[in-house]
């Protein structure tokens, strides 16, 4: 079991911790879902960045106790997610499923969460939650009427309508249009600036740029990398990168770049094509205009192809 | 926990459900018409009605399969569309959901279990006493049934495929041949209940009135109890 490739490694059990993940594990069946995963995070936001099939889900399942780890240990709030029924009066999670009560108006929900969490004025708090994620709380309609977007908005109020001190957020931006997330992410940005714990997932790495927060990278089960969001980046941009470039004279350029010492290797395609690879990818876009120019080039076109997260997280994990 | 209740309870009564239960209810009309117009005497009557109709019919059919329609499914149903997270995430201890779903579960399957047994005897030409019997009969083992299929619906995918082979299995086979498992039958001490009342025709390894109502009460509280703890471990998705 190799550690986590931690670029700013938070202590092991710093103060002021209120997650604390220590060598879970957990096994589903034949998947090993989560391997050895260590972490704490304190008051603020974090993303839980990582591929489908992470064990993003997993991991905050357990935080909640939903389920238990197979192995290792998990305090939140210095309690056991599992057993301690008294922390879920702090926490609130918005789950990963778009299941909601179809037939139950959003402000229905709301109260029923509210009460659901021992909140003395559930109608007060439900109207409060809701016009945090702005919905109309006297809307009539039922939530089965409601769009993706704003189905969303009633988890997240039903999450946050008993005031929760920690408050896990599995992929919430899922299905938003661009405007909605912008102000979902805002909301986020607020609960953590109020002193909350706030742990998001996503998969999406730009969406986690603007968190502006710490990042966890989780990938196969393990905690692949863990920083802030501009380390993780840094990160990311350090790893070989493969790219086609389409120019007029494919060899011609070929050669130029290696002579630059820019790129670390390069394929022929064809007579205007060529793969190259590069570990430095910010110099080598500048350098390949400088060669095209001073070659005589003509530069069609420059498609990175590896630029998916997948390539991301495997570079990660491969380290 | 009125809150809880009040949940499970709206997610329970499904008209297909009911329209389901209600056409197993019509059967128990035709069997007491079938023995009213056979030609019998009162007493062979009285006897008749006790066995095939209440006791081969009501206790036997409609009170556990009514049982585990609603029951299976007071868990079941937020489980299967995934609603099962909102009612975990309450702070209220475990014991407490159990106590409501099982309430919510008896609050729907009473009546529709009930009823038809009821109805059925009155038209078969019961008299009074009988008609008493069979509704205290079928209330307690709508009670004890209700309490044992509730965790079922937490434990296995197909409930109603379990409990149905449990109700046919052990309750109506293995429980009236071996006097070891009558010990371990919700319908053989609700027919004992049902022919003391009643003062007819015991079923095979009856037990006293008293021994079993504390058995009744005793399973439930086990079964509660048993639930309680399948609960708490459950993985919630
Ligand atoms: N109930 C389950 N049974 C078996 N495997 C599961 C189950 N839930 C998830 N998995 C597997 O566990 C791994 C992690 O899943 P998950 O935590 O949902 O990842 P993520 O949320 O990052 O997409 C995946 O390989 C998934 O297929
Ligand atoms: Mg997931």
């Amino acid at each position: 079991m190799t550690a986590p490739v931690a670029v700013a490694s938070p202590p092991a059990a710093p103060v002021g911790a209120t997650i604390a993940v220590d060598r879970v594990s957990k096994w589903l069946g034949p998947v090993v879902a989560l391997s050895d995963v260590s972490f704490s995070i304190g008051p603020g936001v974090t993303a839980l960045l990582g591929p489908n099939g992470a064990g993003k889900s997993t991991l905050l399942r357990i935080l909640c106790g939903l389920t238990s780890p197979s192995q290792g240990s998990v305090r939140v709030l210095g309690a056991n997610p599992r057993t301690d029924l008294g922390l879920r009066r702090h926490l609130g999670l918005v789950a990963q499923q778009e299941a909601l009560f179809e037939q139950l108006r959003a402000f229905d929900i709301v109260a029923l969460s509210a009460g659901l969490h021992e909140v003395a004025d559930r109608d007060v708090a439900a109207r409060g939650a809701l016009g945090l994620v702005d919905l109309d709380p006297d809307d009539a309609r039922p939530v089965r009427t409601y769009s993706k977007g704003m189905r969303q908005r009633v988890k997240v109020a039903a999450a946050m309508v008993h005031n929760p001190t920690v408050v896990v957020l599995d992929e919430p931006l899922e299905g938003l249009d661009p405007r909605q997330r912008l102000r979902m992410i805002e909301l986020f940005v607020q609960l953590g600036a109020q002193g909350r714990t706030v742990l998001v997932s996503s998969h999406v790495l730009d969406e986690v740029e603007r968190f502006g927060s710490q990042v966890l990278v989780l990938a196969k089960g393990r905690l692949a990398a863990s920083g802030d969001f501009r380390e993780i980046r840094d990160l990311m941009d350090e790893r070989p990168h493969r790219l086609r470039l389409r120019s007029s004279d494919a060899r011609r350029l070929a050669a130029a770049l290696m002579a630059g010492g820019s790129v670390v290797g390069t394929h022929l395609e064809s007579a205007e094509s060529v793969l190259v690879d590069t570990t430095t990818v910010g110099a080598f876009r500048r350098a390949v205009a400088r060669a095209a120019a001073a070659e005589g080039v003509r530069l069609l076109e420059v498609t990175p192809l590896d630029d998916d997260l997948d390539s991301v997280f495997r570079y990660l994990v491969g380290r | 926990m009125t809150l809880v209740y009040r949940l499970l309870l709206r997610s329970l009564v499904s008209r297909a459900r009911v329209v389901a239960l209600v056409a197993i209810g019509l059967v128990g009309v035709l069997i007491a018409l079938a023995i009213r117009a056979a030609d019998l005497v009162e007493a062979d009557r009285t006897v008749a009605i006790t066995r095939d109709l209440l006791g081969g019919y009501g206790l036997n059919l409609v009170v556990p399969v009514t049982a585990l329609v609603f029951a299976s499914a007071a868990f079941g149903d937020p489980t299967d569309d995934r609603t099962m997270v909102y009612l975990w995430l309450t702070p209220l201890p475990r014991w407490r959901l159990v106590a409501a779903g099982w309430a919510a579960a008896l609050t729907v399957a009473a009546p529709v279990a009930v009823l038809p047994v009821v109805l059925a005897a009155a038209l078969a030409g019961a008299d009074g006493r009988l008609v008493g019997a069979a509704a205290a009969g079928a209330a307690l083992a709508t009670m004890g049934y209700t309490a044992v299929f509730l965790g079922l619906g937490l434990l296995v995918r197909r409930a109603l495929a379990w409990g149905l082979a449990y109700v046919l299995i052990w309750e109506l086979a293995v429980a009236r041949i071996s006097k070891g498992a009558a010990r371990l039958s919700v319908s053989v001490y609700s027919r004992s209940v049902l022919s003391a009342v009643g003062e007819v025709v015991k079923p095979r390894n009856a037990a006293a009135v008293s021994t079993s109502l504390i058995v009744l009460g005793l399973v439930i509280l086990a079964a509660t109890a048993l639930t309680t703890r399948v609960l708490a471990r459950a993985d919630v998705a």
